[in-house]
């Protein structure tokens, strides 16, 4: 059996051809029904998202050339595009090129942001839908659980998605390098914006243990504050909440600074020197940049945290190398059990193979052991096969052992990983 | 037993590459192996003090070799707590390079004749005084790292780099909790390790004070720390201030650990009997 890939992804078609393409779960399920015949396609599964479109199948070695070329055809007729449309954009891999690109997409190495996690959960989809179609099968199974398992590795033995490349989420990152742990701290949310929300959100999800919501128009930051289980602050006692908190996150629309050096200075008589981590995602700017000077304040504005990202994006890229590294092992780990699993069908032939080698010995020199009985006949037949029986069986045996080390079902699916960021 | 003490130095440097490896690409499976090797070394080092203690016949922290070996041995002790307790991996990177040359140091320096050291066996207070000094040091070597760290982290965070430094060093609440932490083990240490040594010093000669370089340094690094904590407990001082005293304690600290090297006084033993000055006087503290 041979894997075929063929597909486009952000780097190949622009959105208007991705959209043309896109499958929804029915879509996939009719389209893998009509592209697997059991001749030609044997196996299908389409990974549909907003990046990508690819369709994974297993199809008989000798018609490799004849499979690619349907599996193509199949999405031009699906989507009733132009001939030719698709030319420059799509493309496909076969064996262990299309079984590295399966590996690098669910191992996130492939996605517009290195180390993102929810490619995982799309293919995993993507498998379940062709689970339910009933279009995977032996090789797609197998070659979907060690996706399952090189993802996972690379995700626990690389740091791809261990530093935050999202705005709402810097929150986070920045305050653990201040207090290590957000657990029994407070936040200040100045300003009741969507990425208030979404960094409360992320900061909720990281302990911290009580959210106040300051705004100039109270009603917003009380529904806020109460969606959060915190408290609003009017807006003029601003003071007060920088003295409790130790997370600020500044988001209004405000023309001129919200928190000034001279406010900082008396917030700070009530803090005794307990460390504050500002951060001011608005433009203009809301915290006054003289505030830094304050010590054991820290301040970062946007373009700080853009500096953040773009650094730990470069970390994640230098992680990505080693990540192709083990993909790279894994490519070939997956090649080798693919042909130990070609060996399956072969163990209960050759034994097949062997007693037949017995029964045609016994023919050939029938005619030497003269007059027999039926009786007799039998007892010698089943002789000579017990004996090739007997001494085929341990190596038999040991070919089976070997087989089933590498059968699917034997090989844990990995567990859902939830992941608080992105 | 110089071969478990070369043993456990070999130790040390696999730990030592292996932390400063884990430091640069932050692989958890290369601070394993340098985990594992800092508690196989401890082992070997701790057997090699027990074997000198049973061998030579004294409490194995009197030359200066054996002060240098009993230092890295609390060092290591210190360090395996740390990173058992503050999981403070980066420490490794720099406290175990200073650890291996501290054993390799111990390893070719000559001892002095046995018979200074037996002088001082007899009593059981001067063990007592040096080992709970040695383990002061120790404790004011963390304070210094971790005020090191915090200085390097804070910078960062100031000036807003977001390099290397940024993603491996430690938060800044931990590196404060750890050199505070540090602090008061170290003072602690350091007031009973100079009472005992007044009490020993008084049985020799009815003396407690001998106006002795390094009995004014150890004075003056006392006063240090115990300002420090006085000023983070009371004042909540913190920060920048608060790290650049854990760092000039440990030069205080150092002063005292070699004045005597340098200046002499109450504290050099043996010098003019010995003729082998350099590995004998270097050794008493």
């Amino acid at each position: 059996m041979s894997i075929v890939l063929v597909g486009v992804n952000h780097k190949t078609a622009p959105i208007e051809v991705r959209e043309l393409l896109a499958f929804s779960d029915e879509a996939c399920a009719t389209g893998l029904r009509q592209l697997v015949d059991g001749e030609v396609v044997r196996e299908g599964l389409i990974v549909s998202t907003c990046n990508r479109v690819e369709i994974l199948s297993a199809t008989a070695p000798d018609q490799l050339e004849h499979g690619t070329a349907r599996i193509a055809e199949f999405l031009d007729n699906d989507r009733r595009l132009p001939a030719d449309f698709l030319g420059q954009h799509i493309y496909s891999h076969r064996d262990e090129e299309a079984v590295r690109h399966l590996f690098r997409v669910a191992s996130s190495l492939d996605s517009m942001v290195v180390g993102e996690p929810q490619v995982l959960g799309q293919v995993r989809h993507a498998y379940s839908v062709a689970l339910q179609a009933g279009t995977a099968g032996r090789i797609l199974n197998r070659l979907v659980h060690h996706t399952f398992r090189v993802a996972k590795r690379v995700r626990t033995e690389t740091g791809i998605a261990a530093n935050a490349v999202s705005i709402s989420y810097m929150a986070v990152e920045l305050g653990k390098k201040i207090f290590d742990s957000l657990k029994n701290h407070t936040v200040l949310l100045i300003g009741a914006g969507e990425m208030a929300e979404l960094s409360a959100r992320h900061l909720l999800n990281a302990g911290v243990s009580r959210i106040l919501v300051a705004n100039r128009t109270a009603d917003a930051a009380q529904k806020l504050a109460s969606e959060f289980g915190g408290a609003s602050v009017p807006f003029d006692e601003i003071v007060t909440a920088l003295s409790e908190a130790d997370v600020v996150l500044c988001s209004t629309a405000s023309p001129t600074f919200v928190i000034t050096e001279e406010l900082t200075r008396r917030a700070f008589e009530k803090r005794r020197n307990h460390p504050i981590c500002m951060i001011d995602i608005s433009v203009p700017r809301n915290i006054d940049p003289n505030v830094g000077k304050v010590p054991n304040v820290f301040v970062f504005d946007i373009d700080d945290l853009e500096s953040v990202i773009s650094s730990n994006i470069r970390e994640r890229e230098r992680e990505a190398e080693r990540a192709e590294l083990i993909v790279q092992s894994e490519v070939m780990q997956f090649q080798q059990s693919l042909r130990l699993m070609d060996m399956g069908p072969t163990i209960g032939a050759l034994r097949e193979k062997f007693q037949e080698m017995a029964r045609t010995e016994l023919q050939r020199q029938r005619r030497q052991l003269g007059e027999l009985s039926k009786e007799q006949e039998a007892a010698i037949e089943q002789l000579l096969i017990s004996t090739v029986n007997k001494i085929s069986h341990p190596v038999l045996n040991q070919m089976r052992r070997f087989y089933e080390a590498s059968d699917p079902e034997n090989i844990q699916e990995p567990s859902e990983s939830s992941d608080p960021e992105e | 037993m110089k071969s478990l003490l070369l043993a456990a130095l070999a130790a040390y440097l696999i730990a030592a590459i292996h932390s400063i490896l884990a430091f640069v690409n932050k692989r958890r499976s290369v601070q394993r192996v340098a985990e594992w090797s800092i508690a196989v070394g401890f082992i070997l080092h701790t057997c090699a003090l027990i074997f000198d203690w049973a061998i030579d016949g004294h409490y194995p922290l009197f030359f200066l070799r054996e002060t240098l070996s009993f230092l890295a041995w609390a060092l290591v002790g210190a360090y395996a707590i740390i990173l058992y307790r503050y999981r403070a991996e980066a420490l490794g990177a720099f406290t175990m390079p200073l650890i291996s040359i501290l054993t390799f140091i111990a390893l070719i320096v000559r001892s002095g004749p046995q018979d200074t050291a037996a002088a001082f066996s007899t009593t059981w207070l001067f063990p007592i005084h040096t080992t709970l000094l040695i383990f002061a040091y120790a404790a004011f070597f963390i304070v210094f790292m971790a005020s090191v760290m915090y200085l390097l982290q804070e910078r960062e965070l100031k000036l807003k780099t977001f390099g290397a430094i940024f993603h491996r060093l430690p938060s800044l609440s931990t590196v404060n909790q750890l050199a505070t932490t540090s602090a008061i083990f170290g003072l602690t240490l350091l007031t009973l390790g100079i009472a005992s040594g007044m009490v020993w010093s008084s049985a020799r000669d009815g003396r407690i004070w001998h106006n002795d370089p390094k009995e004014i340094f150890a004075l003056l690094t006392w006063l240090l720390y115990f300002l420090l904590l006085i000023y983070r407990s009371s004042a909540n001082w913190r920060g920048r201030n608060a790290a650049w005293l854990g760092v000039a304690g440990f030069a205080l600290v150092l002063c005292t650990f070699f004045g005597t090297r340098l200046l002499g006084g109450y504290h050099v033993f043996g010098l003019a009997r010995s003729p082998t000055f350099l590995s004998t006087s270097l050794g008493k503290r």
